[in-house]
């Protein structure tokens, strides 16, 4: 008997059969209509990554490959209209406050966010976590500019008036909390840019720590227990240990959402054009830069081009933080659609 | 005799106790992180909310904004115009290219696909709106324009659904799918009358998601989609919308006219919009969730 009753494929003889393995079943049924659908829908699943190309490409054009030089990473932003041989590009200023920015915001987001995802997956009953996880989804609903008019109307008079100086009369001594009181002037500046930001990033943060602390083998939790561990000892010794490479890449995709952030952080952190002496002094991110002076850049050759270089450093610098976030990833998820139960766990 | 508890491990030890309280109090004081981020969502609703309501009537919703004032009526059909172009563009896109994803590519393009997509997510809107500056406003010559609007959201939006698609159709289950092709069902077939009715209530909540999250969107419109004072009239005017009327007013002064108050309930239309739709997404979602149960047994 060399034929299966059930698929009517021909099994090869023993002899044959236990030299070579026997393939897989292919995924996909042959049929002869693959070829005209898959020619027909293939061009738009290649199109996200050719939008990828074409930006580069766009922009790599509009900046006539013209300033790329060390003078670029200086820290003179001096753009003069009236004199081009005088005007200076630095961009280091700018370098420096989305450096800080991003990562005061993805550390108080990253620490806030595994505290959250460890309490929506251990320590609170179903309901109350599924209820408290569509809130903090919300907070990633909530438009940018959103954020950039309640920092700016109701929160900054609050931390001109009361937060700060607060902090500088009892936390003066501390590095970046002192200085004079002129740096507090209307509340923005660095200290409301992170902690708006943070508001922004913890979400993403959040729905990934999540995922892969879920991800945890149920045999490994529950061997953990089992050997009369707490579920706190668990958590420490299982679950983080196990999720480190998940949470590690959701701090990276946290700081990429956070390097890229423009116009509620334009909105809130005061906008000067110089290194924040303190935490409530104003200063300016690239993205900052990027969204305020591109309108006087329209008649202005050299400034758009300048600024075009920064765009494009600003992309593949996410671009690679992203890739690398990625790697670590291990079920490729997109924040808050990974949020959404698969039918694996439906069908649990 | 009773059996003796062991002095360092067992339940009576003061170790065994220290162990217990340690989880006790963290399963208390973790949650309370809560608050970190709950607080500032609802102060954030309350303020916006107690701005814009006492001036919000029908005449806001109905006349164009004016120098000092006026209401949104430009600003909302522009934004449901730039939402309407860049979902019909990114969904068609989406869908098509998640389907090829999940059905057709072997796993090496569908896994470079979903690289693009998802890289393509990551790229900051501030980038987008500068390519979209120059690609369709520039070098077209359109000048700003909805289309360019809406074409530069729609690169925004269409990571969103095409994962979703992909993933919506890469989850018909094993059985439905089999037994499509058992019966003789070409690849045409199984995708519309099998995996498309499965499939398409998560891609609507993609597409929901995706809808969330372009109107929220203000950088890549600043340079693409112009501005104006009244409704749009075709694809080549220019438009206005209610993140960028935010954007435009929100440093008003408040003693003089009316503009902050318009950027406000702006931002308010705008948050309820949002949440209409994540309550939308969850109701499909849960639907969709008990089916696929159904399915499965």
């Amino acid at each position: 008997m060399t034929t299966s009753p059930t698929d009517g494929s021909t099994i090869p003889p023993a002899s044959e059969a236990s030299s070579e393995p026997v393939p897989p079943p292919a995924r996909r049924p042959p049929t002869g209509r693959k070829r005209a659908g898959a020619v027909l829908t293939a061009p738009l699943s290649w199109l996200p990554l050719l939008f990828l190309a074409a930006i580069v490409a766009v922009l790599l054009y509009a900046s006539d490959f013209h300033n790329f030089g060390l003078s670029f990473w200086g820290p003179n932003w001096f753009p003069d209209p009236l004199d081009p041989a005088s005007a200076s590009y630095g961009v280091l200023v700018f370098a420096v406050g989305t450096v800080l920015t991003s990562a005061l915001a993805v550390f108080l987001a990253g620490v806030l966010s595994i505290g959250l995802a460890i309490s929506l997956v251990m320590f609170l009953p179903g309901p109350l976590a599924r209820v408290l996880a569509l809130f903090v989804d919300l907070l990633a609903g909530i438009p940018s500019v959103v954020y950039g008019i309640w920092g700016y109307v109701v929160l900054a008079p609050y931390f001109a008036n009361d937060l700060e100086p607060a902090l500088q009369s009892h936390l003066g001594f501390l590095p970046g909390l002192g200085g004079s009181s002129v740096e507090i002037a209307g509340g923005t500046g660095l200290l409301l840019a992170v902690l708006v930001l943070t508001l922004m990033v913890v979400p993403l943060t959040t729905a990934l720590v999540r995922d892969s602390l879920r991800s945890v083998p149920r045999a490994l939790e529950e061997s953990g227990l089992a050997l009369g561990a707490t579920r706190w000892e668990v958590v420490r010794r299982v679950h983080l240990r196990y999720a480190r490479r998940g949470i590690f890449s959701a701090v990276l995709l946290g700081l990429g959402r956070a390097l890229g952030e423009t116009v509620a952080v334009f909105m809130v952190i005061g906008n000067q054009v110089r290194f924040p002496p303190t935490l409530y002094s104003g200063t300016s991110t690239i993205a900052t830069l990027l969204v305020g002076q591109f309108d006087s850049a329209f008649i202005y050759p050299d400034l758009l081009r300048a600024l075009v270089e920064i765009a494009l450093v600003l992309f593949l610098i996410t671009l690679a933080v992203n890739v690398i976030g990625r790697r670590f990833l291990t079920d490729g998820g997109l924040g808050r659609i990974a949020l959404e139960a698969g039918p694996e766990k439906a069908a649990s | 005799m009773t059996a003796t508890v062991d002095p360092v491990w067992g339940t009576d030890s003061p170790r065994w106790r220290r162990r217990v309280a340690a989880d006790r109090y963290v399963s208390y004081l973790l949650p309370l992180l809560f608050l970190a981020v709950l607080y500032p969502l609802l102060d954030l609703i309350y303020w916006i909310g107690a701005e814009a309501l006492p001036t919000l009537s029908w005449r806001t919703l109905t006349t164009n904004p004016s120098g000092f004032g006026g209401g949104l009526l430009a600003p909302i059909t522009g934004t449901l115009y730039l939402i309407a172009i860049s979902t019909a563009l990114a969904g068609t896109v989406g869908i098509v290219a998640g389907m090829y994803t999940a059905e057709f590519a072997s796993p090496r393009v569908a896994s470079l696909g979903r690289l693009g997509g998802n890289l393509l997510a990551g790229v900051p809107a501030i980038v987008i709106g500068y390519f979209g500056y120059f690609a369709l406003v520039l070098y077209t010559h359109w000048g700003m324009t909805l289309v360019a609007g809406g074409i530069t959201l729609s690169i925004f939006m269409i990571p969103y659904i095409y994962r979703t698609a992909d993933l919506a159709f890469g989850s018909v289950p094993a059985d439905q799918r089999e037994a499509a092709f058992g019966m003789g069902a070409s690849r045409g077939q199984y995708l519309r009358r099998v995996a498309w009715p499965i499939a398409f209530p998560r891609i609507l909540t993609g597409i929901f998601i995706a809808m969330a999250i372009g109107l929220g969107e203000t950088a890549p419109l600043l340079f693409t989609a112009g501005w104006n004072f009244v409704p749009a009239t075709g694809l080549s005017s220019q438009t206005s919308y209610l993140t960028g009327l935010i954007w435009l007013y929100y440093s008003a002064p408040t003693d003089f006219g009316t503009e902050l108050a318009l950027a406000f309930q702006a931002a308010f239309l705008l948050i309820v919009i949002v949440i209409a739709l994540n309550v939308i997404v969850q109701l499909i979602a849960e639907r969709y969730r008990r089916r696929l149960r159904g399915l499965f047994r």
